[in-house]
């Protein structure tokens, strides 16, 4: 896969003769006076494809939001002639030119220059369904002018019509054409985001910035995505900036023909050559090297291969003896709504989920993305009812005691997403969670707003505080290592090891092969 | 039948109003406390045009839906930024004004219509002719329910091809994820301005429709009240589509009809009435907060 990939984009010669159709300098930008990006310059050629890689908290997001118009820069210049046309945004603005409305620096403004982006969290329309939800990134279309809808005329019908079957044609070419109707929260996170690229180039992208667009996928979800912007690339010469998860960056460090690295709010450019090296030198545990490192030499992993692609492997550390039953979930059925998510046949068995965590155990459940493996945290933590089946904490049965009951006798559960508190501060989460050290990568957040953390921050923090809490003796973490840069997935890979009494169950987006050092089933 | 066809006209002046509101709160997903002003706009402009400028029925239900159109930069022009909260407490300071506007804008001794004397204050403006177009009086009680229902049936048709049409579904985008829609380039502000307008416009047609009907308008019509009325029509029936108002509109109009026939005395009925609103607000939110044939649920 890495070798068609590698064909399939412009080689770095070739890329670097592309015309420039970005170009920036001394981007700055300080968020409560601390400085996240300090004069950044950099520049873009057509057909390019850059990884964006740096730490938590380095400015990846920040820089991101700058260069497609979602926040403005505090100085510098951006300039911009991905449609032809040429641009220039020079910062700070003065502040006549901020009273004229039609001469913002908006993300609007940028896409209809041509440049386009990706979120994290995908942000479909959700009440649309998937052929609406690429054919409304159509620009120039008659028929949202209100006037011109009410008469309808042949222009309008004739454009509308073909707007919609082409889109139902790019919803086809992505194997979705039997989803066409189908409402956007009802489809697969990797299906969610394949629609999202196909929306932002519906839109006329010439240059696509993607937020972690591998994030969450499985193999099969990573392959798709993979495939679908390598003929972006090729077939129609778009100039991808991708920010990635650490687990991914190898996949991609095949592809790329720059990587642009962040640090501290400096900025570098370097061939993926240079960083692969790097990348081998300093390489992430995979998730099995880790679970091997953690069972070490006498320990144990057993595998139980479960229904639908999943599996779920217990690690018993080297030196204990399976310990006594802390969870015990028995036959276990939930409904989402009105869907049976776990007990359904196909993903699960039948009868439903059972399994037990013991004593000193650290239980990994890898399943595919639509497993319902957050749906089964839920559950257990009575985030949602369970339709059938039994829960038991230390022997006693809890599916019929509350969230907060549940926390209270030693249940501690990290969600995916949406797993801070965005309008506390640092240090009144701490506060809140009883948390005595601080530790010393977020001393210097303390004063700073959630809402103002980046990704990857707030990840740390939510880890800090369902780690940390003495009360907890059951730790459920649900994708742990998402949005961590390499040093923070060591140190929590090292943290990771249930003490007397506890136990810990993580659950991971089933890619195991592609994990850590890129040896994946697509080389 | 008269009784029957004077709720046909309520009925048909409020699923115009409902049909406006769904627009903002339905396909912006701004919750507005305004409208009753807006229906009070087009009451009043209807009232001052045909009474003190003779114009007939149509010329004069343009002047309130234009006006309001335009008025209704005061709440979209918020909307560019606000939303939520601060959003209903911009829309409800618009009411207000509106209210004052229309309580206080008149001196007993000037001639109603004259800049010092525009809404003839608390007593309001009496002696609305009824309906006349192209020389065809609407004077009775049958005509101007039909002449209600084809207006209603004007607005539905329009406010079908809009909300069905590629403005609708960038609208539904744009309520859906703003910075998203954003991002391709959809110019959120502009169709702002657009909806709001329109939704105006079409809530001062039900305004004109009420005067001409009642002869009569006063300051109680832009009460909060009737704003809390309009907005429960549009929360219980359900926002999102088209079905939705319509239920709300007959639900909401039809529950004071039925507590007519328990012999609830006069003096209480209206304690009741607000009681049944409340409570049937607080169980569509529990049990049903996309409303009974909604498809979309606010935040």
């Amino acid at each position: 896969m890495s070798l068609i990939l590698a064909q399939a984009c412009l080689p770095v010669s070739e890329a670097a003769d592309s015309p420039v159709i970005l170009r920036s300098q001394g981007i700055s930008k300080a968020f409560g006076g601390q400085k996240v990006l300090d004069g950044i310059s950099l520049q873009l050629r057509r057909g390019e494809v850059v990884l964006l890689r740096g730490d938590n908290g380095s400015g990846k997001t920040t820089l991101l939001n700058i260069l497609s118009g979602n926040i403005e820069p505090d100085a510098g210049t951006i300039n911009l002639s991905a449609n032809g046309s040429t641009e220039i945004f020079a910062f700070p603005r003065p502040w006549w030119k901020q009273l004229n409305p039609f001469d913002h620096f908006t993300p609007e403004r940028l896409a209809r220059e041509g440049v386009g982006r990706t979120w994290q969290d995908i942000r479909l329309f959700s009440t649309l369904n998937l052929r609406d939800n690429i054919a409304v990134a159509s620009p120039d279309q008659l028929g949202e002018n209100p006037l011109l809808a009410l008469f309808k005329n042949s222009a309008i019908r004739k454009q509308e019509t073909s707007n919609l079957t082409e889109s139902q044609e790019m919803l086809e070419d992505l194997g979705l054409g039997t989803r066409v109707t189908a409402s956007a929260d009802r489809v697969s996170l990797g299906q969610s985001k394949r629609v999202a690229i196909s929306r932002a180039a519906r839109a006329g992208a010439r240059i696509l910035f993607l937020d972690e667009p591998l994030a969450g996928l499985d193999g099969a979800g990573i392959k798709q995505v993979l495939n679908m912007l390598e003929a972006l690339v090729r077939d129609e010469n778009v100039t991808l900036v991708i920010v990635e998860h650490v687990f991914n960056i190898p996949l991609l460090l095949n592809w790329a023909t720059t990587v642009w690295t962040l640090k501290r709010g400096h900025f570098s450019v370097q061939l993926p050559a240079e960083v692969q090296e790097e990348v081998k030198a300093d390489g992430v545990n995979n998730l099995r090297s880790w679970m091997l490192e953690l069972a070490g030499s006498d320990g144990q992993i057993i595998d139980r291969p479960l229904a639908g692609g999943a599996t779920f492997s217990t690690v018993i550390p080297s030196g204990r003896q399976p310990g006594k039953v802390l969870l015990e979930v028995s036959r276990l059925m939930v409904h989402r709504g009105s869907r049976l998510i776990i007990g359904d046949g196909s993903n699960h068995p039948t009868e439903g989920m059972s399994f037990t965590l013991r004593e000193g155990e650290v239980c990994v459940l890898q399943a595919p993305n639509g497993w319902g493996k957050s749906t089964l945290l839920d559950a257990i933590v009575g985030l949602l009812p369970i339709s059938n089946g039994e829960i038991r904490l230390r022997g006693q049965p809890i599916q019929s005691l509350s969230a907060w009951d549940r926390a209270n006798l030693g249940l501690t559960f990290l969600q995916s997403r949406n797993n801070t508190f965005s309008n506390l501060t640092v240090e009144e989460s701490l506060r809140l969670t009883e948390q005595v050290s601080l530790p010393e990568s977020l001393s210097p957040l303390l004063t700073r707003k959630i809402s103002d953390l980046s990704g990857g921050q707030k990840q740390k923090l939510a880890i800090y505080t369902a780690l940390r809490s003495d009360q907890s003796r059951i730790r459920l973490l649900d994708e742990p290592f998402s949005m961590l840069d390499r040093a923070s997935i060591q140190q929590l890979q090292s943290t990771l090891r249930p003490g007397t009494g506890e136990a810990i169950l993580i659950s991971i987006p089933g890619n195991p092969e592609i994990q850590g050092d890129g040896k994946s089933e697509y080389e | 039948m008269n009784y029957l066809l004077h709720l046909l006209i309520y009925l048909n002046i409020y699923v115009i109003v409902a049909l406006g509101l769904n627009i903002i709160v339905g396909y912006c997903g701004r919750l507005s406390l305004a409208q009753a002003g807006y229906f009070a706009i087009g009451s009043y402009a209807y009232a001052l045009a045909s009474v003190k400028l003779h114009w007939g029925f149509l010329p004069a239900v343009a002047l309130g839906a234009g006006l309001a159109a335009l008025l209704s930069l005061a709440i979209s022009l918020p909307s560019w930024r606000l939303k939520g909260d601060f959003f209903v407490m911009v829309s409800l300071a618009v009411q207000v004004v509106i209210l004052s506007a229309i309580y206080n804008w008149y001196r007993p001794d000037a001639q109603l219509g004259t800049w010092l004397n525009l809404t003839n204050g608390p007593a309001g403006i009496s002696g609305i002719p009824r309906p006349d177009i192209f020389g065809i009086k609407f004077d009775t009680i049958g005509s101007l329910a039909m002449l209600a229902t084809v207006t209603a049936g004007i607005c539905l048709t329009l406010g079908a091809l809009l909300l069905r049409s590629p403005w609708g579904r960038v609208l539904q985008a744009m309520r859906d994820d703003e910075l998203a829609a954003r991002g391709l380039g959809k110019d959120v502000r502009l169709l702002k301005l657009q909806a709001f307008a329109i939704a105006c416009a079409l809530i001062a047609v039900g305004g004109a429709i009420y005067g001409a009907y009642v002869n009569f308008t006063d300051p109680s019509i832009a009460s909060l009240d009737q704003s809390v009325l309009m907005l429960c029509m549009v929360i219980i029936g359900g926002m999102g589509n088209f079905r939705g108002p319509l239920a709300g509109a007959l639900t909401l109009l039809a529950l004071p009809e039925l507590l007519r026939f328990l012999n609830i005395p006069i003096a209480l009925a209206a304690e009741v009435r607000l009681m049944a609103y409340g409570l049937l607000l607080v169980l569509m939110m529990h049990f049903r907060p996309q409303g009974l044939l909604g498809s979309y649920r606010i935040e």
